[in-house]
């Protein structure tokens, strides 16, 4: 039976932990699971309300710039039961009131339950989640975990705190939520550990989750940079007068140079072998242009003192010209800025790759966020949150995306000439973005209020499309062995330590050199056995 | 000198401190007693508790010497009531700093907060070898004494000069505020203060904005790690070294102005009688600080050091505190944070233990003695 379901998914993988591959032996506690087999995989049944204005291309979020009439109820009634439960979420931005929320108590009223929020700020997120997890009494009812937060050993943790939505949501069990449904498969894989749902994905449009973002109004008559070498010129020319060129600009580095995603980081070298991300010519290289940029002075001070939390306040206040960030960011800014100052614009840099080399994209994982639900004796409880994430993943077009993300008519937007919303001073203060951290639709490119934006950026994530690969093992979520779980770690310290001039490429040859001998060779191995698992059972992990 | 005449020595003056509502007459009976501590009058030791003057007496008029001539259960008895007093504190010690200290077996431990302590497998000393062996570690070690070592020299002396300033001004109103002004950053977070130094020492700060307005090219003093060493004790300083005094004030309050009238009486100069009369009398105060310090020397500014890695890099602002957080709680390597945490408290008492004895081979009372 094990051995058949294997056989049916291409990314079923079973692997002996210490050694050896397994092969479909009865479960003993040496064997893992790292992806979704073909019968837990919730069916997709995509809805198609609305037609976008800028249709996606291979993945990438569609664009819309009108709001349609009427908007479609995608839920009959409140689909809650009355419950209250608590829900922890981060936020990039200043955290808004939880008690006497309109905007809060109105989405919970139509719901039906109260999801009462604890939100954290999104810069330290990670930090906070390592302390709470380790505490799991303490852990909230349903709790987002961003992908790039999970903590070491969460593999254990979905196990002991977090509860298994297998049996609720594999297969056509799904079809009872007709909105969950309509989220690719994609985006489960990425919410699934030990080979079950655990997750309810936020899921992520296919292309370059962050890039470099630029201040169009201030840098309007400047051309654009096309390669590496005159985007440190760009940055250079706009650094004076208490302006500097750039924010970091690492998110760009690793396009420009198609350095490997930090998870699981490693692709086929050309030898047949594993080579892992900081083994690769690719980092080497972002690293150097990183250093480049760091030694021209084009980089702001604070940003060079690693303060990144202030990043955006920088960029909007005109001091850096450049800032690299996750491109939800973009929206944000815009909607904040436009209303005191209507000529704040702000647009994405071009993509190109280095030496006239194409960029190259990895596919990220298909949910950018996770949400858990804590484990209960209680099943009425799940499916009454599942219930919600029905509701808040409605799709663009039905009166629950307004709501969720416009607030309420009259008290948090008023419905413009041309139909579309113009927020009021009150949307400002409370509808602050913590439901799409918990679940969503299919990702939209939908901000009719900001038609100018929309265009620009579906334009661009289309144009970039045909750069898009999956990395190695894309789809699955490897647990690597405890005791390898912080040798990379010293990496993370040393790009900083490298690009600022505190260490040299030297440095790098030697923490490369002491990550293989502290386990990376192990690692290796334990990742050529999983990679052997894949291809020997006739299915690709990659492309 | 403005001071009212104080008694020989107040609770500051003497670290134990334990003398407070016994009469004078007392206290010169058990001085008596005890002679080769207490040393001119001052500072005696006051180490045995809550004796009944009556009884005090008694046994003094009685033998002279002898103090251990009652039982156990008669000091039991007659403690009664203050043991009685001291049981909450004793609970809440219990609960709160015993109770949780149990949790570090997880440093013997394959530890997983998810499975459990009852349930992780017992490793032996596979963490503390982990440990010693991680240079990481051991490069955190370094920074840590080094960063104690240069505060011990250019931190610790600065509050007893400003103490000593301080006490030479004469008016009392001036005083309090010059006080109240250098007291007042202490109450700042460390966000504030590294926040504040960021504005104006920092890349896009203060001095070199006006730097460049005047057409000098500007430095960066929170990024660079050469310089950091001075930076973090110069952010100590401005924070803590005006809370610092207080201690030393208190300390100086309880000279007697007699002593320095008879010794201008004398002919001895400023100089001279601050180094007879003021500072031996505040020497064991500054000895009592400093072997607590050396308790702590292992612990230099956890959320200071944080709050500026990132600026000038772990090479030389990574200490024990922070590498453990780092290890421990942001990595999930809980076992082996706790292994290292272990071995920096075990160190730290041991340092304390030396530099206690230290003392008492100096004739200094440290931070306790044992009756």
């Amino acid at each position: 039976m094990v051995t058949a379901v294997a056989a049916l998914s291409s990314v079923a993988v079973l692997a002996a932990c210490g050694g050896g591959g397994g092969t479909g032996n009865a479960g003993g506690d040496g064997e893992a699971v790292y992806a979704l087999s073909a019968e837990d995989t919730p069916n997709y049944v995509p809805l198609d309300l609305v037609e976008a204005d800028f249709p996606g291309v291979d993945g990438s979020a569609p664009g819309f710039t009108s709001i349609p009439d009427p908007l479609v109820a995608a839920v009959d009634s409140p689909p809650g039961s009355g419950g209250s439960y608590t829900a922890m979420t981060p936020l990039w931005g200043t955290i808004p009131p939880t008690d006497g929320n309109a905007y809060f108590d109105a989405v919970n009223e139509a719901i039906g339950t109260t999801i009462n929020f604890q939100i954290s700020d999104g810069n330290t997120y990670g930090d906070k989640m390592a302390a709470v997890l380790a505490s799991p009494r303490d852990v909230a009812d349903w709790t987002t975990i961003p992908s790039w937060n999970v903590p070491p050993r969460f593999n254990d943790a979905v196990e002991s705190i977090f509860a298994d939505l297998t049996p609720l949501l594999a297969g056509d069990a799904i079809e009872a939520y007709p909105n969950l449904a309509n989220i690719p498969t994609e985006a489960w894989q990425a919410c699934s550990w030990n080979g079950k749902i655990y997750g309810l994905p936020m899921p992520v449009e296919v292309g370059l989750t962050d890039y470099a973002l630029y201040r169009a109004d201030l840098v309007a008559d400047q051309a654009l940079p096309t390669t590496p070498e005159e985007l440190i010129e760009f940055a250079e020319a706009n650094t004076g007068d208490g302006a500097w060129g750039a924010n970091d600009l690492w998110a760009v580095a690793t396009a420009m140079f198609g350095v490997l995603p930090s998870q699981p980081g490693w692709e086929v070298g050309d030898d047949g072998a594993l080579v892992h991300r900081v083994e690769t010519p690719e980092y080497r290289a972002a690293l150097e242009w990183m250093t480049e940029l760091y030694s021209s002075g084009a980089v702001h001070p604070d940003a060079v003192a690693d303060n990144q939390g202030d990043a955006g306040t920088r960029f909007e206040g005109g001091q850096v010209v450049m800032t690299s960030t996750g491109l939800g960011y973009w929206h944000e800014a815009l909607t904040r800025n436009r209303p005191a100052n209507p000529d704040f614009d702000i647009d994405v840099l071009p993509l190109f790759g280095a030496d006239g080399a194409d960029p190259v994209i990895y596919k990220p994982k298909g949910a950018a966020m996770c949400s858990f639900l804590k484990q209960t004796e209680d099943e009425a409880q799940l499916t009454e949150l599942l219930e919600v994430a029905n509701f808040l993943a409605a799709p663009f077009g039905t009166e629950e995306f307004q709501l969720i993300n416009y607030g309420v008519e009259g008290v948090h937007y008023d419905l413009g000439a041309d139909g579309l919303p113009v927020a009021t001073t009150q949307a400002q203060q409370e509808v602050q973005p913590s439901y799409i951290f918990l679940t969503g639709p299919p990702a939209v490119n939908a901000k009719p209020d900001l038609p100018d934006y929309v265009e620009k950026r579906s334009t661009w994530a289309a144009a970039n499309a045909e750069f898009v690969t999956e990395p190695l093992f894309y789809g699955m979520n490897i647990a690597e062995p405890n005791q390898y779980a912080s040798i990379g770690q010293p990496f993370a310290d040393l790009e900083k330590d490298i690009v600022r001039g505190r260490a040299s490429m030297a440095d790098l040859d030697a923490a490369i050199e002491t990550w293989r001998s502290a386990g990376g060779e192990e690692l290796r191995t334990f990742y050529t056995e999983i990679y052997e698992g894949l291809e020997s059972e006739g299915g690709s992990a990659s492309s | 000198m403005s001071h009212p005449s104080t008694p020989p020595a107040g609770p500051t003056a003497t670290p134990s401190g334990r003398r407070e509502g016994r009469a004078d007459g007392v206290l010169e009976i058990e001085l008596a007693a005890h002679a080769p501590q207490g040393r001119d009058g001052e500072a005696p030791s006051g180490r045995r508790r809550g004796w009944r003057p009556g009884r005090v007496r008694e046994v003094a008029t009685h033998n002279g010497v002898v103090m251990n001539t009652i039982t156990w259960r008669d000091r039991l008895r007659r403690d009664k009531t203050l043991l009685v007093m001291t049981l909450p504190a004793v609970g809440l010690l219990v609960l709160f700093a015993y109770v949780p200290m149990l949790g570090n077996v997880i440093a013997w431990q394959d530890y997983s907060p998810y499975v459990g302590i009852a349930d992780s497998p017992f490793i032996g000393w596979d963490n503390f070898v982990r440990v010693f062996s991680n240079p990481q570690f051991l490069h955190a070690v370094g920074n840590t004494l080094l960063i104690t070592g240069f505060q011990l020299v250019f931190f610790f002396p600065i509050p007893i000069m400003l103490a000593l300033l301080l006490n030479s001004v004469v008016t009392p109103a001036l005083r309090t505020s010059i006080q109240s002004i250098i007291y007042l950053p202490h109450f700042f977070s460390w966000v504030l203060v590294v926040t504040i130094f960021q504005q104006i020492f920092g890349g896009a700060g203060l001095v070199n904005r006006l730097l460049a307005q005047a057409g000098y090219t500007g430095f960066d003093l929170m990024t660079n790690p050469d310089t950091f060493l001075v930076l973090v004790t110069s952010q100590a300083v401005w924070k803590d070294a005006g809370w610092g005094i207080i201690i030393f004030l208190a300390a100086l309050a309880t000279v007697d102005p007699a002593h320095y009238e008879a010794s201008a009486m004398d002919g001895a100069g400023r100089w001279r009688r601050m180094w007879h009369i003021t500072l031996p009398a505040i020497r064991p105060t500054i000895i009592l600080l400093l072997i607590l310090r050396l308790g702590d020397a292992l612990t230099v500014g956890f959320e200071q050091l944080i709050l500026q890695r990132g600026a000038v890099g772990p090479g030389v602002a990574e200490v024990i505190d922070t590498y453990v957080y780092y290890q421990g709680v942001v990595n999930g390597d809980w076992a082996f944070a706790a292994a290292a945490g272990l071995v920096k408290g075990v160190v730290s008492l041991l340092l304390v233990l030396g530099a206690n004895k230290l003392a008492h081979v100096f004739g200094e009372d440290g931070v306790y003695r044992k009756s």
